[in-house]
């Protein structure tokens, strides 16, 4: 068994140095369309993580059982579960929410992010590892979104978390609460960070 | 070939695993979301009445309020909320469901109609599938509060009870803000909710005297 | 209550609601391909094949079995299934009668059962509880759209690689988003077209 780095570097290395979306733009899809409101994305972002990390850690402990030839269907299986279970909580404790972020919630099961992590980290590593291997993850790619929502929510609403936070006379531009607004923005956050970081990867901080 | 046999037990195991997980969620969450769809539409239906509910009402409270002040009631197949003062006598208004097509699905909303059925007391929305930000802007207070004190007339030959004029061109009582860039959804609301009061006047009001 | 024509849900779904420029789905595989014209194409016309049989078939899977047998909550997995299935089929039916179609398609199906845009077609017609005949319609549609749009985007792509000097920083993802943003812009301007009535 190769030895694993310690768990912190694993959880750092999800976080920035490997974040998911910035250096593989891996699963954006679905969670862009929440991003014009921080709440939703908060709300998202939780039931991503809670799903990234029970999914990794359920494959890890399934690993040495589960038959090679039918792991991906598993994988779907068990994340598919867990997206459920989150969506019918989101349902009944936060109605509201869970309206308002409509398919998108059941859009985590296509994600890439999840299904990559399974088959790349979980499917061969011990369910600690794992858990924080997911965590680092999610967590990476939750802050990514939240960046997103810190910038169309103030500029097309107005307001952070309901908060109004631009100045009376602020013309709120619309095209922030749109798609292309969210398009727009993560493109020029992906094109900073890949100016002030070269692919042949070095990190800061 | 038992490989395979064995590919389609564990399959079959895991599953049942899984679904009965998902079930156990599931039941132990449905009355809570049963409830929560229950305190919405009584919390609607409250304030399309223009039944002040503090800000933050408990649910309980909100349950008991609606109990006390509310009255169901079933006119020619159609479900009825009959709103009464505080003196649980005196009507205050009545609430009616409406619903129709929007432009990307159904619309479920309610109207509060006056007490002598000549004007609307308020609308609010229950449900919709309208693109966020435009079509969505339906459940904004800005363009439901525009519905307070609209005058009802039965429909006669072309004229319709309201009218949604793209903003600021309305000029008559009865012509209001549509959505800007919205012109699918605001079409479609104008079109069912004018059918659907025209119904209420035409149909349902004359019945209503002898039900409560 | 009347219901939506379904000729105009067609429409709409391509320009005004376009699943990818408007509701974000099926970017993924995108952003990740070097992104040809040709192989564009080739994806987007087996998508739309897939979007319109699988939003057809879920919904009949979803009202007419899972509905009445108060099964709803089972509708994710049921719908990937569907959708894992019927691209199965379709890629042995293509690998055994059409091979040639398959040596040029042969990557692009098995990506296809994992590209959001066709869950979320299914999802959507849930949601907004479409009829059979309109889920035909939205599915064939927002196939059609995603293709048009990645069809685009790609050939966009393709021209200003070829013209143009990029600056540090924004060759691949990021140009493809700015891109992209730009086209769903400039579909916005689809938004008032199509009446309902």
């Amino acid at each position: 068994m190769p030895n694993l780095p310690p768990k912190k570097e694993i959880f750092l290395t999800g976080l920035w140095k490997d974040n998911p979306v910035l250096r593989q733009i891996l699963g954006i899809c679905s969670t862009l369309a929440v991003t014009n409101l921080m709440v939703n994305t908060l709300v998202m972002d939780l039931g991503l993580i809670f799903t990234v990390c029970m999914s990794s850690l359920t494959v890890s402990l399934l690993r040495k059982v589960t038959p090679l030839r039918i792991r991906m269907m598993v994988q779907t299986l068990i994340i598919a579960s867990y997206v459920i279970i989150v969506d019918i909580l989101i349902k009944a404790y936060l109605p509201d929410i869970s309206e308002a972020l409509g398919p998108y919630v059941a859009l985590i099961i296509t994600n890439c992010i999840i299904m990559g992590r399974c088959e790349a980290f979980a499917r061969h590593n011990p369910p600690g590892a794992s858990f924080i291997d997911g965590l680092g993850m999610s967590l990476g790619y939750s802050l990514v979104l939240i960046a997103i929502a810190f910038i169309r929510e103030p500029l097309g609403f107005g307001t952070l978390l309901g908060f109004r936070v631009m100045p009376q006379g602020f013309v709120h531009w619309t095209v922030m609460i749109m798609a292309p607004g969210a398009f727009f923005t993560l493109g020029i956050m992906v094109w900073i960070l890949k100016y002030f970081r070269p692919q042949t990867g070095e990190e800061k901080g | 070939m038992t490989k395979r046999v064995l590919s389609v037990v564990y399959m079959f195991w895991i599953t049942l695993f899984f679904a009965s997980l998902v079930s156990a969620v599931k039941l132990m969450n449905d009355k809570r979301i049963e409830r929560n769809q229950t305190i919405k539409l009584q919390s609607i239906i409250l304030r399309v009445l223009q039944i002040p509910t503090p800000e933050q009402m408990p649910e309980q409270a909100l349950s008991r309020l609606f109990a006390d002040r509310v009255k169901e009631i079933d006119v020619q197949g159609k479900t009825l909320y009959v709103g009464y003062e505080e003196d649980g006598r005196t009507i205050r208004g009545y609430a009616l469901p409406v619903g129709g097509p929007g432009f990307w699905g159904p619309i479920q909303g309610m109207v509060g109609i006056a007490p002598d059925a000549a004007k609307v007391l308020g609308i609010a929305f229950i449900k919709h599938s309208e693109t966020p930000g435009l079509g969505g802007r339906i459940t904004e207070s800005w363009f439901t509060d525009q519905f307070e004190d609209l005058p009802l007339f039965p429909i006669e030959g072309e004229r319709n009870i309201f009218y949604l004029k793209p903003e600021g061109t309305s000029r008559a009582a009865n012509e209001l803000d549509a959505i800007t860039g919205a012109t699918n959804t605001s079409s479609a609301v104008e079109t069912f909710m004018n059918r659907e009061l025209d119904h209420f006047l035409k149909d349902l009001w004359g019945q209503i005297g002898e039900t409560t | 209550m009347d219901a939506i024509n379904p000729l105009t849900l067609f429409f709409a779904a391509i320009f005004t609601n376009n699943i990818l420029l408007t509701n974000f789905l099926g970017l993924c595989p995108f952003l990740s391909m070097s992104g040809q014209k040709k192989s564009a194409f080739g994806m987007g016309a087996a998508v739309v094949f897939v979007m319109a049989s699988t939003t057809a078939l879920n919904n009949l899977v979803h009202f007419k079995v899972l509905v009445p047998l108060g099964l709803e909550h089972f509708r994710y997995i049921v719908f990937i299934v569907v959708i894992a299935a019927f691209v199965q089929m379709v890629e042995m039916t293509v690998e055994r009668f059409f091979p040639a179609l398959y040596f040029s398609l042969g990557i692009f199906l098995p990506l296809i059962t994992v590209n959001c845009a066709i869950f979320g077609a299914s999802l959507f017609m849930v949601i907004r509880e479409y009829d059979f005949v309109q889920s035909l319609a939205y599915g064939a549609g927002s196939g059609i759209g995603w293709m048009l749009a990645i069809v685009a985007i790609s050939a966009i792509r393709e021209k200003l690689q070829k013209t143009a000097k990029l600056p540090r920083g924004l060759e691949g993802p990021a140009i493809t988003l700015i891109i992209t943003g730009l086209l769903a812009l400039a579909f916005l301007a689809f938004s008032g077209m199509i009446r309902v009535q």
